[in-house]
């Protein structure tokens, strides 16, 4: 069967008539300005899905510039039907496609993602310039501690480098550090940006002995070591200016806020796990009695589920930040961690009975 | 159909043949963009651009849209890499060292917004050339063979020529422009030409500028004086003072201002129809294709007719249904336009323009008004 249709060649926009006809997997035309030319059917590629009463119009791969234009409905019906690759429209393969690109660009994203949430604030944190550093942390400071007053007397100064002397005992190289005490019913300790950590009169009040205290100033000393506190603020601070930069508005101050402060306050529990260990290893290596971390874990344990409100009734967003060893799940598993000192060591004496009382009283 | 061996001219017809399936096209793409957050919108715009084309009649043979939906995405994630990152990087990091008031975020930002005036012509000839070479006609490929750079420089400046004499150099940067961009158009080898003068234009601006300034002067006035009156009515009536009613007045003024305002933004456009279409007709005649001018029948009617429906189909189905408004104006230009003379079609020649492998990434990020 042979059909008339029409030719572009792709190279003038003339038209040429031509003579159609299948020649088994083929497709031959010839006209009085086209030479015979021959077509396969498998490379044939339709412009438009073929819609009935319409010319079809089809190109090949040898010559992709090129048109034949097909009138004859009986010719297109019967060669769509053998060829379900000229029906065009939607296909599963450019669905596939389509798909595939949008998983391929999620994916980066994610991992952009994941990258500059996981690794990139630890690593920028490491080169933040110690000023910065440090006006951070006095903002954080003065947004935890409020109007609290801090608590400081000469015995009780003493009894804080007393505590930090006994944890650098055995050669332990200690971060830099300042420790702060503030008149808090909070029991609580926080390391902030810069090197500091403050501890609240309620914690010291609800410890029993110094080792207590200082298991927990070691628990804090290894976020000032692994600089935990900068990288949480160059994540939160980070995510904070993406989202204005989204959203069109200006960044605000994210540590005057408190879910900004509860944001950079909550670590994630690798970065705790951290910290344990520090603490293990300084304790260890200073004979600092483990068993007091210990012991004032499970006191905490004790409160959890009632963690001292704060009674000045103050809404303070500190309350939702959990204690120093925080709610996250696992905490047992962390308690058992923490093992007695290896036998034959004795655990060192922190500090004299005095300093002991003058750190309690310090806020008086 | 036409096979003498004497090529011989022809008029050119131009017909929108509406083709079924854009609804189907419309419900699919919708659904796609969803499943992909949006990633799908180039295919999107691929599939309506080679529908909207087709149906595109020059005497009975359609118009081809070749480009690839893969072709406007590597456009993107170039604009997306090259432009957008860079600068949310740098703002970022800015803010993030000088606090939230940082200078150098300040600045950063200033000299981004400069960056996408600059670039907007930029943006707008290069999707303007995209298209063109991706639309075939009986396997004839159109282009624009000039600088992007110049076209970019030229739209600057005559944002600035608007912007400082208060619209007043609008013909005559809009002719500039226009035949900046026309006379590097080509269909094969075959040229548009454009040629004309600005002056015209002139009574049909002078008429709507000040229309315009009739219209606001109005509303001010009229805000004013019945903001006045009500002010006197209230104190002959509430002597004693009774502020709960002022107060409500003062509401009722305040609608009454907004209402006016909402009218004035409702009014003052469609008075500019009135020129946009006395622009759209004159740079019609203006222009030639292989030395034959084009008409364009618009008239402000029309025009307002269009945008009007335009924009309540956009409102009421949430923007779903752009494709339908894209046949409209596609419809709406190729149902008026004529080109009044004979064209020798079998004598133009393929081109041999070079083509960007990537497609109008600028324009996309822009958001460049046209399809």
């Amino acid at each position: 069967m042979s059909v008339d249709a029409v030719y572009f060649d792709g190279e003038t926009a003339r038209d040429n008539a031509v003579t159609l006809k299948r020649a088994g997997s083929t497709l031959e035309f010839l006209g009085e300005r086209t030479p015979l030319t021959t077509w396969t059917i498998a490379g044939l590629h339709p412009i438009d899905p073929p819609s009935p009463g319409q010319p079809f119009r089809i190109t090949h791969d040898n010559k992709p510039g090129a048109r034949l234009i097909i009138k004859d409905q009986a010719f297109i019906d019967d060669l769509v039907q053998q060829n379900s690759h000229l029906k065009g429209g939607y296909s599963w393969r450019h669905l596939g496609h389509v798909l595939g690109w949008t998983a391929a660009g999620l994916a980066g994203l994610g991992l952009l993602g994941y990258v500059s949430m996981t690794i990139l604030p630890h690593h920028i944190a490491k080169v933040l310039p110690s000023d910065m550093k440090n006006t951070w942390g006095t903002q954080v400071v003065n947004s935890i501690v409020g109007t609290a007053k801090r608590c400081e007397t000469t015995n009780s100064k003493a009894a804080v480098s007393a505590m930090v002397a006994a944890l650098a005992e055995g050669g332990t190289e200690l971060p830099p550090v300042s420790v702060e005490v503030y008149d808090m019913d909070l029991v609580n300790a926080f390391a902030v940006p810069g090197g500091r950590v403050i501890l609240t009169r309620g914690l010291i009040n609800e410890a029993s002995t110094p080792a207590e205290v200082t298991g927990v100033l070691a628990h804090e000393l290894g976020h000032v070591y692994h600089l935990h506190a900068e990288a949480q603020l160059v994540r939160v601070s980070g995510l904070q200016i993406l989202a204005s930069l989204v959203s069109g508005g200006t960044s605000t101050d994210m540590v005057t806020t408190a879910a900004g402060l509860a944001a950079i306050l909550r670590y994630t529990r690798d970065a705790e796990r951290e910290a344990d260990e520090f603490a293990r290893s300084v304790m260890e290596t200073a004979s600092v009695d483990p068993m007091g971390l210990k012991s004032f874990f499970e006191k905490l344990m004790k409160l959890e589920g009632g963690t001292p409100k704060d009674q000045n009734n103050s809404p303070s967003a500190l309350d939702r930040i959990g204690n120093v060893f925080s709610t996250h799940p696992g905490t047992e598993d962390r308690i058992k961690e923490i093992k007695p000192l290896a036998a034959g060591k004795t655990a060192v004496k922190i500090m004299t009975d005095e300093q002991w009382q003058a750190l309690r009283k310090a806020c008086n | 159909m036409l096979d003498t061996t004497t090529s011989q001219s022809e008029k050119l017809n131009f017909t929108y043949v509406k083709r079924p399936g854009l609804l189907k096209l419309t419900i699919v793409n919708f659904l796609l963009g969803i499943i992909t957050l949006g990633f799908y919108r180039f295919w999107a715009k691929t599939n309506v651009r080679k529908h909207i084309w087709s149906s595109v009649h020059i005497n009975d043979e359609p118009l081809e849209y070749t480009g690839t939906g893969m072709e406007l995405f590597k456009g993107f994630l170039m604009v997306f890499c090259l432009f957008i990152l860079p600068y949310v990087i740098a703002i970022t990091v800015a803010t993030f060292i000088q606090g939230p008031e940082s200078i150098i975020a300040v600045f950063l930002q200033f000299i981004f917004i400069f960056a996408i005036y600059v670039l907007w012509g930029f943006a707008v000839y290069k999707a303007r050339k995209f298209q063109l070479s991706r639309t075939h006609w009986r396997g004839i490929r159109g282009t624009l063979v000039g600088s992007a750079m110049t076209y970019s420089l030229l739209y600057f400046g005559s944002l600035l020529a608007k912007s400082m004499s208060v619209g007043w150099a609008t013909p005559v940067m809009n002719t500039v422009l226009a035949e900046q961009i026309t006379n590097d158009m080509r269909f094969g080898d075959a040229a548009f030409k454009f040629k004309g003068r600005a002056g015209p234009l002139y009574p049909t601006y002078a008429l709507c500028w000040f229309l315009t300034l009739a219209a606001i002067v109005a509303v001010i006035v009229i805000a004013v004086s019945s903001a006045g009156v009500s002010a006197y009515l209230s104190s002959v009536f509430e002597p004693a003072g009774g502020t709960e009613s002022i107060e409500e007045m003062a509401g009722y003024i305040g609608l009454a201002i907004l209402v006016l305002f909402v009218l004035s933004m409702l009014i003052i456009p469609m008075l500019w129809a009135i020129y946009t279409a006395k622009e759209m007709r004159t740079f019609a005649t203006y222009t030639r294709f292989d030395g034959v001018p084009f008409t364009l029948d618009a008239t402000a009617g029309s025009i307002i007719r269009l945008t009007v429906i335009n924009l309540l189909l956009i409102i009421f189905t949430l923007g779903i249904a752009w494709p339908f408004v894209q046949q409209r104006v596609v419809k709406f230009i190729v149902d008026r336009l004529k080109l009044e003379g004979l064209i020798d079609i079998d004598r133009i020649q393929q081109s041999s323009a070079k083509m960007d492998s990537r497609g109008e990434g600028l324009a996309d990020a822009f958001d460049v008004g046209g399809l």
